[in-house]
């Protein structure tokens, strides 16, 4: 099957919950156990496929996991059961400018940005001037970015991340970053990587922005998978389900 | 393999975090790399001061370099264990220190302790590069052994970032680590012939003899101390100008190799677990 960029097969993950963590050598040897603690289980049983080239949306309360699952996508956590399977280079959007130094200039941190996001210095090299026209920051380039505007800060932070060019990206309501000719610019980006046959999965509390950018959207409840399907009719359901709730 | 395979793989992004730490530390200073030669150069004064001048203590002439100036002599052994204090401490910050990167990238997360493993490492260079020049004005033939010297400077780092790898995960999990290891590093400094030569205690060790009847010395239980061989490596090479004790070179190695596997196998086990606990 090479048309699934993603399956997530029966995904669960656990968390502890800790009344009285052991965080300090002292309370350790005191109490002489581990620590007590409860088990929460942020996600349950979540199986779904994310077809290569579509846009994938993740949509549900606050708490309801779609973060949790998100992070185990990107690799930063890892599922107490079940299995992820990714075919293809992924890149995770999960912060802008993730690792930036303040006191180092814009291009020496496109650099770093860069080698963090998994980009070699050839592709850095190749991809530099694209980086920082799509951030709009030229004149700045050599300043340290601590001088930066929090808006030129993200924008470059975002530039390296989409320019990473991976088979899957991952994106995390970071969307809403800069005015609005940047997010008009971002959409465009995100347009083409479509057409690129790029997979990409979003999560978002704007149904707007999720209406007009999936294809297909989970709904996530309590950790638990309400539906997976077709964006249209999964969004109308979530959203019944919240006006129902509260009247 | 698989996993050293992964790390070589990740060489451009240990550079990139390399160069960010030497870079980035002395921004906005008009002195600027002088400030990494300022602390040897302090606990120089210091020592000599206080050892040579008042203490009198009288290290080994130089054989066969001849050499008997203290304060060269005590470099030799000092900036090595500086190297490995500076080593301990950044490397066991660098996964706390760098928490939110962890929680929002994936990327192999042994290159955070490491990249300051090169970091210290690099300032130690410079300084190992000017200890050298100083060798040779005071009258050290200290040249053809540079290469046997990188290869020791390499063996400590080594054996450096093993210890860095082991007290990073313990560091995320106990954050007393790294107030126990400032303790620990300066009782370790005094257990280890870096400011007096090993042959103080070579006699008060014959002196006292076997150790509750046996042939076991106090000398022998001192010798446990890895970095009594290391330093004893370097001396030899900067200061004596001979081949070191093949006792001390096989000790290094098996230390370097032992440790830095256990701090590999310790890292790799956890390292999975790290986002969540920091």
């Amino acid at each position: 099957m090479t048309d699934v960029a993603v399956s997530v097969e029966h995904v669960g993950k656990k968390f502890r919950l800790y009344s009285e963590r052991n965080q300090s050598l002292k309370s350790a040897i005191m109490r002489g156990r581990r620590s007590v603690h409860q088990e929460f289980w942020a996600l349950n049983d979540v199986s779904f496929e994310v077809p290569v080239g579509s846009t994938f949306g993740l949509i549900g309360s606050n708490g309801s996991g779609k973060s949790t699952l998100l992070k185990c996508l990107a690799k930063i956590y890892y599922p107490n059961r079940g299995r992820i399977v990714a075919n293809g280079k992924f890149a995770a959007l999960l912060e802008v400018g993730s690792g930036f130094h303040p006191e180092l200039s814009g291009r020496e941190n496109i650099f770093l940005n860069g080698s963090i996001l998994g980009m070699t210095k050839k592709e850095i090299t190749h991809k530099f001037d694209e980086i920082v026209e799509f951030s709009g920051v030229e004149k700045f380039i050599d300043q340290p970015v601590k001088n930066y505007s929090s808006g030129m800060f993200v924008r470059l932070g975002f530039s390296v991340a989409i320019n990473v060019n991976p088979d899957i990206l991952i994106v995390d309501e970071v969307l809403a970053v800069g005015d609005a000719e940047f997010q008009e610019k971002c959409q465009v980006k995100f347009a083409q990587l479509k057409k690129a046959g790029r997979t990409v999965i979003l999560v978002s509390h704007d149904m707007v922005q999720v209406r007009k950018m999936c294809d297909t959207v989970a709904w996530l409840k309590n950790g638990d998978l309400v539906t997976v399907g077709e964006a249209e009719q999964t969004i109308a359901a979530y959203t019944d389900s919240l006006q129902g709730e509260e009247p | 393999m698989h996993y050293l395979k992964e790390l070589f793989s990740a060489r451009e992004l240990l550079l990139n975090l390399t160069l960010r730490e030497v870079r980035g530390k002395y921004k906005r200073t008009v002195f600027g790399q002088l400030w990494s030669l300022a602390n040897p150069l302090a606990s120089m004064l210091v020592y000599t001061l206080v050892f040579s001048f008042i203490l009198r203590i009288k290290p080994d002439v130089g054989d066969p370099s001849g050499l008997n100036v203290f304060a060269v002599w005590l470099l030799c052994g000092l900036l090595p264990f500086i190297f490995l204090t500076n080593v301990i401490n950044d490397g066991m910050g660098s996964l706390v220190n760098n928490a939110n990167l962890v929680q929002k990238v994936y990327f192999t997360r042994i290159v955070l302790p490491l990249a300051m493993v090169g970091a210290v490492g690099f300032n130690w260079l410079i300084e190992m590069g000017v200890l050298i020049v100083a060798l040779t004005i005071v009258g050290a033939w200290v040249i053809p052994w540079i290469p046997l010297v990188l290869v020791a400077m390499v063996l400590l780092a080594v054996f450096g970032s093993g210890l860095a790898l082991m007290l990073a995960v313990a560091n995320v999990h106990f954050r007393d680590t790294q107030y126990f290891m400032s303790i620990l590093l300066q009782i370790w400094m005094y257990l280890t012939p870096v400011i007096y030569p090993v042959s103080l205690v070579e006699s008060k060790s014959r002196e006292f003899g076997g150790i509750l009847g046996t042939n076991i010395t106090v000398l022998d239980v001192y010798k446990l101390n890895p970095m009594e061989h290391f330093v004893g490596l370097f001396r030899a090479l900067l200061y004596d100008n001979r081949w070191p004790d093949p006792q001390d070179m096989i000790a290094c190695v098996l230390w370097a190799v032992g440790i830095f596997a256990l701090g590999l196998w310790v890292f790799r086990r956890t390292e999975k677990g790290l986002a969540e606990i920091l």
